[in-house]
Order: C-alpha cells, then structure tokens, then sequence
C-alpha cells in the first residue's frame, strides 16, 4: 500500500478487528479477534512489526489506530460499568468496516 | 486456527495474582542495561526482540522468570544474528558461575 494514500479510516468508524490466523509475531490479541470497535484516533504509519520481528527493516508503513472496543462486549461475564471500554493499538490490515 | 502466541494470555484463567515486590538481582540489573544498548544501538529491534521470547517453548516459559526469558531472547536473537557463539557464551558462563557472582554464591 503507498504511503500516500489515505488511511481507511477515521475517528468515529465503526470497525471488526479479524483475525488474519497469521504465524509469527503479531500485535493483535486473541480475546479481541472478530470483536467491534469504534476508532478512536489514527496514529500515523508505521512499519509492520510482522515484517521487523524477521529483520526486515525500511518496509512500507502502515496506518495504525487506537480502536475502541467496550468491556461488555469482550467479556461475557462482566461485572462491571456497561460504559467501561478497552482502547488498543491495531493495525489497518488487521480491521474491516463494520 | 493459528497458535495462540505464549505471550498472548489476555482473558485466560490465571488465578491469583502475587502481588509482592520482588528483589532484583545485580545481574537483571545487567540483562537490562544490555537490552537497551543493543536496542539503543539498532543491533535488534524491539519486534525480533518479541519473537524470540515468544519461541520459548511452553514449559520453559513456564518455568522462567520475567528476566530470564528475556535473557534468553535476547540471547538467541544474538547467536541467530551471529553476534556470539553459542558454545563459547556457555563455556564463558560455566566458568564465571565456578567463580562465583554477587548473585551465584
């Protein structure tokens, strides 16, 4: 993806984090995987740990976004405010419009 | 489905939770000072870093300690890199545990 081109999303978005099933380094945990989120804020471009965690250094850079997910939705079981929620770093490839 | 990376444990059963502040030893001390020189430097990056303390195998990350898994991650990623042998790290370390550290009496 060219680093000019926008990022596909923006604040507000209603987002699924999805799981890739990808072998090796990543930065996207199980318990979130095939959860929805809001994006909270874009955070600029970055390289893909997936790649650096192999030495490959200098890649393209990717948009990264801090995503909103709400705690009732992650956990069955709950306990706590319904308005409690889990902001976490994913990135671009790993999220689809929801 | 893929493997679940040993790090990844966010949501899984855990029980108790110690929460008694740990002495840290002299050479953790050292193992972190290393960390951020060979990091400061740019001889690893903080993502092969992961990796190689996410390929400790299960029972080993079991049985290790927030430092000595790092240790050896960042060990591996040196021999794998070839930085350092792995037969003389074990020779050197062999003879400076017969010696006797602040840490190995």
């Amino acid at each position: 993806m060219p680093e000019v081109e926008r990022p596909d999303f923006a604040r507000g978005d209603r987002v699924r984090i999805i799981d890739l099933a990808k072998p090796g380094h990543v930065r996207t945990p199980m318990y979130v995987r095939g959860k929805l989120g809001v994006i909270d804020r874009y955070c600029g471009r970055f390289e893909n740990p997936e790649e650096r965690a192999y030495g490959h250094i200098g890649g393209t850079r990717i948009p990264l976004y801090r995503v909103r997910v709400m705690q009732r939705d992650l956990w069955p079981d709950y306990q706590g405010s319904n308005g409690d929620s889990l902001v976490l770093e994913i990135y671009q490839h790993w999220l689809k419009p929801a | 489905m893929p493997e679940r990376l040993i790090t990844d444990i966010g949501g899984l059963p855990a029980g108790e939770v110690p929460r008694e502040e740990v002495p840290q030893l002299f050479w953790e001390k050292h193992m972190i000072a290393m960390f951020n020189v060979l990091w400061g430097k740019g001889i690893f990056n903080l993502d092969e870093f992961r990796r190689t303390v996410e390929s400790t195998p299960p029972d080993e990350y079991g049985r290790s300690t927030f430092y000595g898994r790092r240790l050896d991650g960042m060990t591996d990623l040196l021999v794998e890199k070839g930085i350092i042998d792995r037969k003389e790290l074990t020779e050197r370390t062999e003879r400076i545990l017969r010696e006797g550290t602040r840490d190995h009496a």
